[in-house]
């Protein structure tokens, strides 16, 4: 990961001050960072979103072509993860992007593992020999501390905003196989991200743990949990990372703390999706201009 | 031999007989699981570990779980480094081709390499506060952990085999990393349970492995995924997977112990 270097008196006073529940940026220990969200800026995709979380910039493209199913799910479909890192940092350019990359990867296939975050007997089309597949493309344009997070929230929206054409595939008398897609461009089947979880990162610093660190407050935490929550305060995926080692006790006031910040979060995004859905294409699109 | 491509070419991707002949069998197997008495889920099974196996290496272990699982683990003592800075440990997870019940994957299959380097970052996660590090500037301690059989908790057990191989190889450390594994079944209301069975594994919902440091109560590593629910059925997952840590700590500190005498007799005959 991107990291800074600090001198032991800039980790001091972070830590100090996070002991007061006051961080550099005048946030507290809960509080996110201000995010802006927007839907729909790659055309070329079934659903895309962008994200910046502070100084982390977030772009995930979905695009959902058919395929097979599974062996041991015929009659579900599926997600595919690929995150790239590259474009972010000299030091992230080839093995050390690509390492990070597979791990963010890793994560999101795990949080997603959890049967029913996404409906995918709904990406069915014909058991045993049709299915949509859904490949989620992460972009990681500035890494600005708590990629986690931004990453998730950005894979929601995207997957709110994805939408796929009806399909049908039809067999005639001699096995050929047609597939028949409806006239109406509008006519497309929205998945339900009800039950989709966001990760929420928990640093540990000094003796008090904050959500939401920046670049400088994670160079100061030896540990940190990624819990990742559903909108009803579910815990689907667990994991912790870093060099220091966790008391039992502050993992379960992280646990408490992050079911509690998840359920705010997911609150918040879904106001603000429902409100850019509301406005139609009447709404001013934004994109890398703003 | 080499392939012969001109003769008969089967397809290129196989699957095993036993996903179609499933649905038999596997109600068999259902039935067979309900009769039996539910198994109390705070038991430890049996766990049996030796250090100090292999000459060749500088500290090694073996771990087997009662339910079928042996990891077999070697340490390297600190080798010299080109890059500065401050001592690195480097971890290797292998899965023996035959260590898993169903088909044997290709042993250098995409997937299989993923989840063993998946495996091999979760190892050295949990293995980083263990060591100190700060004793070692400028290098390398490496760590390979082979799983010859997967009989569920196999990165549970790979923790405290490559802890123990570690302390047999002389490295300094603050406290032996013990592993545990839990697993929740897909039954609403069920518990958690220690240590599950490789079908028992299979068929969770919901599962988590921990490694903890007991002398120092210090969580090295949490992982874990699927349905669990609110935060409190995680939290007493965590205090059976920390019980279960405590009560497997003085089997691996008698190994220890047994090792250390075992190779001063050496020294001495």
């Amino acid at each position: 990961m991107a990291s800074v270097m600090l001198s032991e008196a800039e980790k001091l006073y972070i830590v100090h001050g996070v002991q007061e529940d006051l961080r550099v940026d005048g946030r507290g220990c809960e509080d996110y960072r201000c995010a802006e969200v927007e839907t729909d800026v790659v055309s070329n995709t079934s659903g895309s979103a962008r994200v910046k979380l502070g100084e982390t910039d977030i772009l995930v493209g979905i695009k959902a072509e058919m395929g097979t199913p599974k062996l041991e799910k015929p009659d579900e479909g599926y997600l595919e993860f690929f995150v790239d890192c590259s474009s972010n940092s000299p030091e992230l350019e080839g093995r050390g992007g690509e390492e990070l990359g597979t791990d963010i990867a890793n994560t999101l296939y795990r949080v997603f593992s959890c049967e029913n975050s996404v409906d995918l007997k709904s990406l069915c089309i014909n058991p045993k020999e049709h299915c949509w597949v859904l490949y989620v493309d992460v972009l990681l344009l500035e890494c600005g501390g708590n990629i986690f997070d931004a990453i998730s929230i950005a894979v929601k929206a995207a997957l709110f905003n994805t939408r796929i054409p009806k399909v049908r595939v039809l067999e005639d008398e001699e096995g050929t196989k047609e597939i028949e897609l409806s006239d109406d461009p509008y006519d497309c089947i929205r998945l339900n991200v009800d039950e989709v979880p966001c990760i929420v990162t928990l640093s540990k610093i000094g003796y008090r743990h904050v959500v939401d660190a920046t670049l400088q407050e994670e160079a100061c935490s030896l540990a940190s949990l990624l819990i990742s929550v559903t909108s009803k305060g579910a815990i689907t995926s667990m994991k912790k990372v870093g060099k220091g080692s966790l008391d039992p006790e502050s993992i379960f006031e992280m646990m408490e703390t992050g079911q509690r910040v998840g359920k705010s979060l997911h609150i918040a995004l879904q106001k603000i999706l429902d409100e850019e859905e509301n406005l139609g294409t009447s709404r001013p699109k934004v994109g890398f201009l703003g | 031999m080499p392939l012969d491509h001109r003769r008969l070419r089967g397809p290129e991707e196989s699957q095993p007989p036993a996903l179609w002949a499933s649905a038999a069998a596997e109600d068999e197997e259902d039935e067979e699981g309900a009769g039996a008495a539910p198994r109390d889920p705070c038991a430890l099974r049996p766990l049996f570990a030796r250090a100090g196996l292999l000459s060749q290496a500088q500290g090694s272990a073996y771990v087997e779980l009662g339910s079928g699982t042996k990891v077999l683990c070697a340490a390297w003592g600190p080798r010299e480094a080109a890059e500065p800075g401050p001592g690195r440990l480097i971890c290797e997870f292998r899965r023996a081709p035959f260590a898993g019940r169903g088909a044997r994957g290709r042993p250098g299959a995409a997937a299989e390499r993923e989840a063993e380097r998946e495996a091999a970052a979760a190892l050295r996660e949990a293995l980083e506060p263990a060591v100190r590090l700060g004793r070692y500037p400028r290098a390398r301690l490496a760590v390979s952990a082979l799983l010859l059989q997967d009989g569920g908790s196999a990165l549970a057990a790979a923790v405290s085999a490559a802890a123990l191989a570690l302390a047999d190889a002389g490295v300094e450390m603050y406290d032996l990393a013990v592993g545990c594994a839990l697993c929740r079944p897909p039954a609403p209301a069920a518990s958690w349970m220690l240590q599950p069975a490789e079908p028992e594994e299979r068929r969770a919902a919901a599962r988590l492995t921990l490694a903890l440091l007991p002398a120092l109560n210090q969580v090295s590593a949490v992982l874990g995924g699927g349905r669990g629910g609110p935060p409190e059925d995680w939290a007493q997952a965590l205090r059976l997977g920390l019980d279960g840590c405590h009560r497997q700590y003085p089997v691996l500190r008698q190994s220890l112990l047994r090792a250390a005498q075992r190779r001063d007799a050496a020294a001495a005959a």
